[in-house]
């Protein structure tokens, strides 16, 4: 009889198959209530009902045996003298059934059938040692379901170490779900085998049950966490957007990849190389973007060290292209490459992936088909360039003449207490003179 | 067993007739007139006798007036500890006092109040004032002296008196200002720089104390005589006829040698005040007619006894001048019978219902205070108004003192709830001194030339050889050289340092550990004292007492039983119960039988460890002994001393590289693990110890698993820290050892493992004692003491059960309940 719940002490039996039924694995063998709900077991296996314990409207302390399903004459004697059934466990195999338990206590989770043979101690007490209730607590393992093999049964270490190395291996976060809900973990997902605290399923009810996972963060996880709620926290951020004409940069894309074909070109140069090299230029006449807010200074950067949002299974990394003005668009597209692969693979040099390292970043929605978004400032830098997609737009020609004309969005957060709207308007604006009007040194 | 005594069977059975010598009876006849005749005394001292008896009845006057009308001259206060009061025998004491400098000792009963105030005033009066004022100084730092002097203006002397009276007042009223802070009381209160020794609460307790007092004075040539004051009933105490027989042994005359040779200064003074509780010596509960017949039993010389009218201070005096004489020349020990009468009962709740009002009266009219007053005037050494103007000053003084003693802020006591671990504290003196005298050792030759040494420094140190073979057990250093090494470097490092107990001499000990001791060793270093475990025991604590170091040996622990009296309630008391004055740097050497069956193998261990005050040792390897045996040395505490004889050929088979030559101490308390395990834990006392290396290597072979063990070492003091280390590893532990299961130690130590490592055990501790039998017949221990077999067993039954294990011990919860149900 499963226990639905930590509170629950027994149940009624509603129906339930007979002695000789044969059923097959998942079948309903028996139903059962508790005071707030209705149940169902299925079987677990193939078989014929050897021997039923019960009959309805039988009211059946939980964790005890109900049934046994084998193949016809198997001998479940033992299993039955250990429930708690009043009529087939006569005082003076008092005993005997005492004993079962513990003659097969190194082998209980090999039992063939009946996987939920209760293997508390028959007399329905748990008594365990000092030394095992602690050991279990901290392999959150429920002593009711651990067999003593101590004197009178008693649960000594030795039994709930047999019962953890019975259970796959598992992780910390595993071990604190299984303390919470009571549940063990069948089989392991993670390395090894080990269990996973996902390994450690709900039961199919949920109303008792758990529908969620608390999963540990990862290091990682961690500190974007931090990192990005102290920016929201400490700084004063807002984002203006604004749009540029790609068509100048599409075309140039466009001779790009037949210059690849040609062979004339080994780089493949993309629209996001392109965006930052049209930054970059605009970063070099806005030095007060190029910047770090300190405080009680403004550092302003020579150079300009480009940082660029990577999206990785681990997170988002921000790896950085120092003194990214030196760089012709080739070499520029070829570091953007290889430190994007560096941080997928784990490679990335950590120095690289520090907010310090660069003096403004940018974050590329574009491919995602994002329009419009407010990238938060990777702190203690000044401002950061969220790139949308491109998407077309009405264009007044001139001469009356109206078109639709792509333009790619640009999304400018900047910490106001660095920068004025005027001058980032300025600067959002020259990045979309730069892009539009972009001459790459390769044609 | 001394080849030099020869028994001569013609002589010995040569017919003839024992001549006793007499024994005199109230031969004192001299007046006054004739003392100053003589020039005995000066008349000023013979008023002052008259005065210290004043003072002894004045202050019993008070104690009996605040025990039974609650105060004294109109001031209450409540005296709940204990009084016994030798009003009517002030004679007696100041006759006692007077000859003795502060050189000589007293020792004294429970009724001895009259004894310390007589050597105190006497010893007042003979100390040169400057000395007096060194004294007082002093003494708890001057604390004592700060109250008795409070607005005081007079000689030093009167500050002595006050001094002595306040001190003794104060200490029975457990102040901490007393002359013992509080925890010595009536019946313990003394003075050791007037010479006053402790005072015993056990009848006779003084009779084998004070007789190693003297011994002290003797091996350690220091000045004096002591007086061993017991009363009438303490002669029927089996202790202090030991005592007297121990004081009389012939060897002092026959074998002790040059400056050595004659007897023990010490005199027996019996304090005859006819009762011995309600019992009436002479007439009811003795046979000897007078106490001083005693003497005809010890020696030829009767112990020189007389009976003398302790009535008349004079007569005593007289006594003493001769026998002091006597014990100065070595013809010692001495014996006097001190005819006196106590007015009140034994104690003030004695409605003396055994005797009548006339027999009272009559010894009241002959009261001794009256009539030497009277004498004193007869003499015309004073008018009735001096002896009055005496009385008041008495009086005055003992109010005064009395007043200053009952003010809970001058006179405070030890706050031992507000400071809980004061006590516990003083019950050690924790001391680590190499030598206690500063004289050169008497010994007979350099130690490398000792016969014994040269045939240890042939031993191989280690049970087995470079070569890992096993050592033969002639050529196998053992437990016994172990012992002997400690001691025979300690003979040579402190000359106070002696050694005795039943043939301890050319024998070396039942088991010889002492072996080649003899050659070392000068007759008075190292003798055979009698049969006579209390005299053993009681010596030695006199011995310590008085600032020498001793080792007496019980040869079978079993014999514990003899001197009950010596290791329970004066061995480890002394130290506290003076304040910690005194230091007792007794080491008691126990030897545990074997195969010896009910009254020769018993392991009393857990009976010493029960008694507070003792430090308990039970070593088992040879390290181990010459360690603990070093320590036990170099300190200061009573150390009961166990060792195996089951085991005492064993080689050393845990030290690495051996026992070492040179010297090196083990720390009292700290248990040794022998073996490293990780499943259970052993923890032994005693010779178990290898019984359980035999179980732990049957647990590994046929169950793979690894057990501890743990050697207890010493049991008092015990650290648990190692033990506790060991329980949180394994989770289990059995522990072991010879005593009795009931009530013995291993309970104590389960207890307090229990609740120490509670959270780690997984089974309950099991102790493994022997049975609650007699100790059978040595073919029939295996069922007695714990086998190898009952580990096994303990851990099957009440721990883990073994794969295929068949126990042969039923330990089932039943079977425990029937055996107590039946005691056994």
């Amino acid at each position: 009889m499963p226990k639905q719940g930590q509170s629950v002490e027994s149940c009624i039996i509603a129906s339930i198959k007979k002695k000789g039924d044969s059923v097959k694995k998942g079948d309903i063998i028996f139903s059962y209530e508790t005071d707030k709900a209705s149940f169902e077991e299925e079987s677990p296996v193939d078989g014929v009902v050897l021997e039923c314990l019960y009959n309805e409207g039988d009211e059946v302390p939980v964790l005890t045996n109900v049934m046994a399903i084998g193949q016809p004459g198997e001998d479940v004697s033992a299993l039955m003298a250990g429930s708690a059934a009043p009529a087939a466990a006569p005082a003076a195999e008092a005993p005997k059934a005492a004993e079962a338990p513990k003659a097969e206590a190194p082998a209980a989770s090999a039992a063939p059938v009946a996987p939920a043979a209760p293997k508390a101690a028959p007399t329905g007490e748990t008594f365990a040692s000092p030394r095992a209730r602690h050991l279990a607590d901290k392999e959150a393992l429920n002593l009711k379901d651990i067999a003593g093999s101590g004197p009178h049964g008693r649960i000594i270490e030795r039994d709930v170490q047999a019962a953890v190395e019975a259970r796959p291996k598992m992780t910390a976060l595993a071990k604190e779900v299984a303390r919470e809900t009571g549940m063990q973990p069948t089989a392991g997902s993670g390395l090894a085998g080990t269990a996973k605290a996902a390994d450690i399923k709900a039961v199919p009810n949920a109303v008792y049950g758990c529908d969620y996972e608390d999963k540990k963060l990862s290091n990682m996880r961690k500190i974007i966490a931090k990192s990005m709620h102290a920016s929201l926290q400490n700084s004063a951020q807002l984002t203006h957007h604004l749009g540029a004409d790609a068509r100048r940069m599409m075309e140039l894309r466009k001779k790009c990849k037949k210059a690849m074909e040609a062979g004339t070109l080994t780089a493949n140069i993309t629209l996001n190389d392109m965006v930052c090299y049209a930054v970059i230029k605009a970063l070099k006449q806005y030095p007060n973007v190029n910047s770090h807010f300190l405080g009680e200074s403004m550092r302003l950067f020579n150079k300009v060290h480009l940082g660029v949002a990577v999206d990785t299974d681990r997170g988002l990394m921000v790896p950085v292209v120092r003194n990214a003005d030196d760089l012709s668009i080739v070499g520029l597209s070829n570091q953007l490459k290889t430190l994007a692969e560096a941080c997928r693979k784990g490679g990335i040099d950590p120095d690289l992936l520090s907010p310090e390292a660069a003096s403004f970043t940018v974050s590329n929605l574009g491919n995602y088909g994002v329009e419009i978004f407010t990238p938060v400032i990777n702190l203690p830098q000044s401002a950061i360039l969220g790139v949308n997609t491109i998407v077309p737009r009405p264009k007044d020609l001139g001469g009356g003449v109206y078109a639709f004309v792509p333009y790619i969005g640009l999304s400018l957060t900047y910490d106001h207490r660095a920068l004025d709207g005027g001058e980032a308007t300025r600067f959002l604006k020259q990045i979309a003179v730069e892009i539009e009007n972009l001459q790459l040194d390769i044609f | 067993m001394p080849k030099s005594i020869y028994i001569d069977p013609k002589e010995v059975r040569k017919p003839g007739q024992i001549k006793i010598a007499p024994i005199p009876v109230m031969q004192y006849k001299k007046s006054i007139d004739d003392e100053l005749k003589e020039g005995n005394f000066k008349k000023e001292d013979l008023v002052r006798i008259y005065r210290d008896m004043a003072f002894i009845r004045e202050f019993e006057t008070m104690l009996n007036l605040v025990k039974t009308t609650g105060g004294y001259n109109g001031v209450a206060y409540n005296n709940p500890g204990p009084a016994h009061l030798s009003a009517g025998q002030e004679a007696a004491a100041v006759g006692m006092a007077y000859m003795l400098d502060t050189d000589d000792f007293i020792f004294g009963s429970h009724r001895s109040h009259g004894e310390i105030l007589a050597k105190g005033l006497r010893s007042i009066e003979i100390l040169p004032d400057k000395e007096l004022k060194k004294v007082m100084e002093e003494f708890w730092g001057g604390a004592t002296l700060a109250v008795a002097s409070k607005g005081f203006k007079g000689t030093t002397k009167e500050l002595g008196i006050r001094f002595l009276i306040y001190g003794a007042i104060a200490e029975i009223f457990a102040r901490t200002t007393g002359f013992n802070k509080g925890l010595g009381g009536s019946m313990h209160t003394f003075f050791t720089p007037f010479g006053i020794y402790p005072n015993n609460a056990i009848v006779g307790g003084s009779g084998s104390i004070a007789v190693g007092a003297a011994l002290y004075k003797k091996v350690n040539r220091k000045k004096g005589i002591v007086v061993a004051n017991l009363g009438d009933g303490a002669m029927a105490r089996g202790p202090v006829l030991e005592g007297m027989t121990f004081a009389s042994m012939d060897q002092f005359h026959t074998m002790w040698e040059g400056d050595m040779k004659g007897g023990l200064p010490v005199l027996f003074n019996i304090m005859d005040n006819q009762y011995a509780m309600g019992g009436q010596t002479r007439g009811e509960t003795m046979g000897y007619g007078f106490a001083a017949r005693l003497g005809a039993g010890f020696n030829p010389d009767a112990m020189h006894a007389e009976r003398v009218d302790g009535y008349n201070p004079l007569a005593v005096i007289d006594a003493f001048r001769r026998k002091k004489a006597l014990l100065e020349a070595k013809q010692g020990p001495c014996l006097l019978d001190v005819v006196t009468y106590r007015y009140s009962g034994h104690s003030p709740s004695d409605q003396s219902s055994y005797r009548t009002k006339e027999e009272i009266a009559a010894w009241e009219a002959e009261d001794c205070i009256i009539a030497y007053g009277k004498k004193l005037i007869a003499a015309g050494l004073a008018k009735q108004k001096d002896l009055d103007a005496i009385q008041t000053k008495v009086k005055d003084t003992i109010f005064e003192m009395y007043k200053l003693a009952i003010d809970e802020e001058i006179s405070p006591r030890m706050d031992l709830v507000k400071d809980n671990e004061l006590l516990g504290d003083m019950m050690f003196s924790n001391q680590s001194i190499d030598s206690l005298s500063t004289a050169k050792p008497d010994v007979n030759h350099p130690m490398e030339e000792n016969p014994r040494v040269k045939s240890i420094a042939g031993k191989t140190r280690f049970y087995v050889d470079a070569e890992g073979k096993p050592v033969s057990k002639m050529k196998m250093y053992n437990i016994k050289d172990g012992i002997f090494e400690a001691i025979i470097d300690r003979f040579y490092k402190d000359a106070s340092l002696v050694a005795y107990g039943e043939e301890n001499r050319e024998w070396g000990g039942a088991f010889a550990v002492y072996r080649g001791l003899t050659e070392a060793l000068p007759p008075h270093r190292l003798f055979n004292s009698p049969i006579a475990e209390a005299a053993i025991i009681g010596t030695a604590i006199g011995y310590a007492m008085c600032g020498g170091r001793v080792i007496p040996e019980i040869m079978y622990c079993d014999f514990l039983g003899c001197c009950g009296d010596e290791i329970f309630n004066q061995l480890p008391k002394w130290q506290a119960m003076s304040g910690n004055i005194l230091k007792m740097p007794v080491v008691v050497r126990v030897s545990v039988g074997s195969k010896y069956g009910a009254q020769h193998s018993q392991d009393w261990t857990s009976l010493c460890t029960h008694i507070p005050g003792l430090k308990v040792a039970f070593p088992v390897t040879p390290y181990d002994a010459k360690g603990l045996m070093n320590s036990a040395l170099q300190g200061t505490d009573p150390v009961i001393f166990f060792e195996s004889q089951r085991i005492y050929d064993k080689g050393e088979e845990f030290h690495e590289g051996g026992v070492p030559e040179g010297y090196y101490e083990i720390p009292f308390g700290e248990p040794d693990i022998k073996r490293q395990g990780k499943d259970v834990t052993f923890l032994t006392i005693g010779a178990t110890l290898y019984r359980a290396l035999q179980a732990a290597d049957m647990l590994k072979e046929r169950f793979g698993l690894e057990a501890e063990v743990i050697d207890a070492r010493s049991m008092v003091p015990f650290n648990y820290e190692k033990v506790i280390e060991s329980v949180k590893k394994t989770g289990r532990i059995i522990i072991a050892g010879d005593a009795c299961a009931r009530g013995s130690f291993l309970n104590d130590l389960a207890a307090n493992i229990t609740d120490l490592c509670f959270d780690y055990l997984d089974a309950a501790p099991v102790v493994l004692g022997s049975r609650n039998w007699i100790t059978p017949c040595h073919e029939l221990e295996e069922a007695f003491f714990p086998q190898p077999v009952w580990f096994l067993d303990a851990i099957h039954e009440k721990m883990m059960p073994l794969k295929d294990y068949v126990p042969t011990a039923n330990l089932t919860a039943a079977q425990q309940i029937i055996r107590a149900k039946k005691g056994v």
